[in-house]
């Protein structure tokens, strides 16, 4: 064990002299400065997953980091001065457009932007006597602008969900309300039909059921798979926008979304049959809501934007 | 089937999603006291939007990716930002493409190839160009040879009064009426009929009437021969400057045609009488163009006029005036048709097509009594000797008869 180690050890310390060769502007660090956020970032990455990962996964893993980025932000770490002043004006627009995205207003916007240097050289200062700012948390492996984008999003989540927290207006709460009266006139029950009360809750017993079952089978999707779902369904992005985010061609991503429709619908099958429905009866239920739902479709799309505008009416 | 399938649990899947992120929206405004601290943390949620990490790792993510509503939208706005980025970075690569590629057009083994192939098609279309010049002239000295032989054509005029009656049904029998006052013009012989059918203004076609004016345009200032070429070219004609020598006197029949034509001059600007005008194409941009003016002046005044065009209205012309050059290979021919027959002109005579050289010809004198005689029982045949100059060597009902 000790001996894996050490053999984890020296590759480490050997990249690290690489990644330091490697930088344009290394700042001065040496490669004892870095072994400790290499090593971090290793251990993270590669062998949380697989604690015997190879030592050419290691190696190739810290060649990959970006050098310049992760030597300027540890120089900043380490209170260089001028790695500070460097970060600041190469990625202040970076930042300050950053805010912009994730903000409603301008003004929350360069607010937003001038709190982001503070998290990041951090108020608090930790054990050693350094800052315990953000700048911890960087490994190099992805670029260092993408990282700036990803904690300015990150604390605009987090002011967000306090000023949620502080103000719950009546305004949220009408809009609550708004929704589940929207949702409660477009489940289910079909448009325009005149049914008897007995087969009407019947029905709605029945799409309870199918849909109980659908969001169990979703769940047992695989991450990827599920993701994908989220992605394309719950956001509404387009096929090619969910493939970039999953790393696959939209293509791809076409071809896995059809996949996981069978698999849904052979899960969803299994499920309500082994709650004692035949076959033939999950095969009408399907056919069945998914016919009322197409009905139901462009109402339910002019609810939508009906909650929508009165939604954006209320934010305003 | 099963692709209906798959739209039954694709309108289900966006139900679930409709009614799924309400139910979601509002557990997470319960549950998520901890803040950001169960969630991927910012170089987490960067690396996987860029998508420079490990399988297994990538996996883990997107397992709480797919239940974690606030770092999915994270992650897609990073990506789309990573993507954007990118995109953008593509058209500069593109760029430097693109400027490989043009200088790829001038490196030297394209140009090795490319340039006597371009010279090789520049020679072949200059070539070209100057055939097509030489050609042209060549038309038209051709088409301008039977109208010179045509000019000392005896006493077409000689022939002792014209059938203004008849002159229509001349027209109408001629395959090419244009052409044949084209050479009445040329001949000057017909400058009496053109004069007797404006005198008397007899019922003649209305194109041929129109023809007449237009013949008689140029014989106001006395230049026949030149206004027919120009009225045949259908260039609109235009007075030369003044400096020019003006064209040799015409025929005597043109004087009798300018006289005839005396109202109409009455009519005319008299600056224009004032000038020795020369008329030239208007179409010809400039003179020095063309071949040399001595020539000019040398030849018959309707070469003139065609040789005062340039090289370039020459070749238009021959390329673009085909019924042009219908009419001047008519002329090369010069045959007519009187009274139903057919006559092809062979030297100072006209010869019944139907002519069989083998059969004798009766010789009938025109004014002598045997004439009177030939006529009085043949009218047909007194319109063909009147139509007809000089020897007119016509088969009727079987016999010969050679008029002189």
């Amino acid at each position: 064990m000790n001996h894996s180690l050490e053999k984890l050890e020296k590759v480490i310390v050997e990249g690290a002299a690489r990644l330091l060769s490697r930088a344009s502007d290394n700042h001065g660090l040496k490669t004892d400065t870095l072994v400790p956020r290499i090593r971090s970032g290793v251990n993270k990455y590669i062998l949380q997953d697989d604690p015997q990962a190879p030592r050419e996964v290691v190696a190739d893993f810290i060649d990959k980091l970006q050098a310049d980025d992760l030597c300027l932000i540890i120089a900043c770490e380490q209170g260089d001065q001028a790695a500070w002043s460097d970060l600041v004006e190469r990625f202040s627009t970076t930042v300050r457009s950053a805010a912009r995205s994730a903000s409603s207003n301008e003004e929350g916007a360069e607010d937003l932007a001038q709190s982001i240097w503070a998290e990041l050289h951090g108020l608090r200062v930790r054990e050693d006597g350094k800052p315990a700012g953000k700048l911890a948390y960087y490994s190099g492996r992805g670029s260092l602008a993408g990282w700036l984008r990803a904690v300015v999003g990150q604390l605009a989540i987090d002011q967000h969900r306090k000023q949620s927290r502080l103000v719950q207006t009546e305004e949220d709460a009408d809009f609550d309300r708004i929704i589940q009266q929207g949702q409660e006139e477009t489940s289910w029950s079909g448009h325009g039909e005149a049914l008897d009360p007995e087969a009407q809750i019947s029905r709605k017993l029945a799409g309870a059921q199918l849909q109980k079952a659908l969001a169990e089978s979703v769940k047992r999707l695989t991450p990827e798979d599920r993701l994908l779902v989220k992605l394309y369904y719950f956001d509404g992005l387009r096929l090619r926008e969910a493939g970039a985010v999953l790393g696959v061609h939209e293509a791809t991503a076409s071809r896995r979304l059809t996949r996981v429709h069978t698999e849904l619908r052979d899960e969803v099958q299994r499920i309500l049959v082994a709650e004692g429905w035949t076959k033939v009866e999950t095969e009408r239920a399907f056919s069945e809501f998914a016919f009322n739902l197409e009905a139901d479709i462009e109402p339910m799309l002019a609810g939508e934007s009906v909650l929508l505008d009165k939604k954006n009416e209320i934010a305003r | 089937m099963k692709e209906a399938n798959n739209n039954e649990v694709d309108l289900l899947l966006r139900s679930l999603a409709r009614r799924g992120s309400s139910a979601m929206s509002n557990a997470s405004s319960v549950g998520n006291g901890g803040g950001v601290s169960d969630h991927l943390d910012a170089d987490e949620l960067n690396s996987y939007a860029e998508g420079v990490l490990p399988v297994a790792a990538r996996a883990r993510y997107s397992a709480h990716l797919a239940d974690c509503d606030d770092c999915r939208r994270l992650v897609v706005s990073l990506n789309q930002v990573a993507g954007a980025t990118t995109q953008h970075a593509t058209p500069e690569k593109v760029g430097a493409n693109f400027w490989q590629k043009l200088a790829g057009l001038f490196s030297l083994p394209v140009i090795r190839f490319a340039v006597p192939a371009l010279m090789l098609t520049a020679v072949i279309g200059v070539g070209l160009l100057v055939f097509w010049q030489q050609r042209g002239r060549n038309e038209v000295a051709q088409s301008q040879a039977p109208a010179n032989s045509s000019s000392p054509s005896p006493a077409f005029g000689d022939s002792g009064g014209t059938n203004n009656q008849e002159a229509p049904a001349v027209a109408a029998h001629n395959p090419s009426p244009s052409t044949s006052r084209i050479d009445e013009l040329k001949t000057g012989g017909a400058g009496k009929n053109l004069v007797e059918e404006e005198k008397s203004r007899d019922a003649a076609a209305p194109l041929v009437g129109t023809e007449l004016r237009t013949d008689n345009t140029p014989a106001k200032d006395g230049t026949p021969k030149e206004a027919a070429a120009d009225s045949a070219s259908g260039y609109r004609l235009e007075p030369r400057p003044a400096s020019e020598p003006p064209p040799p006197p015409p025929a005597k029949a043109m004087g009798e045609l300018a006289k005839a034509n005396d109202d109409e001059r009455a009519e005319r600007p008299a600056k224009r009488e004032d000038q020795n005008r020369q008329y030239e194409f208007k179409g010809a941009p400039n003179d020095e163009r063309g071949p040399s003016r001595a020539a000019q002046q040398n030849n018959a005044v309707v070469q003139s006029a065609q040789n005062g065009r340039s090289g370039d209205s020459i070749t238009t012309r021959s390329r673009g005036q085909s019924g042009l050059d219908k009419n001047k290979k008519t002329n090369e021919v010069d045959s007519r048709t009187v009274a139903g027959r057919r006559f092809v002109r062979d030297g100072d005579a006209w010869v019944d097509t139907a002519y069989d050289s083998s059969k004798t010809a009766i010789r009938v004198n025109r004014g002598s009594e045997q004439f009177r005689a030939l006529v009085a029982d043949e009218p047909a045949i007194r319109t063909i000797a009147d139509q007809l100059s000089g020897v007119v060597i016509v088969v009727w009902q079987n016999r010969t008869y050679r008029i002189q």
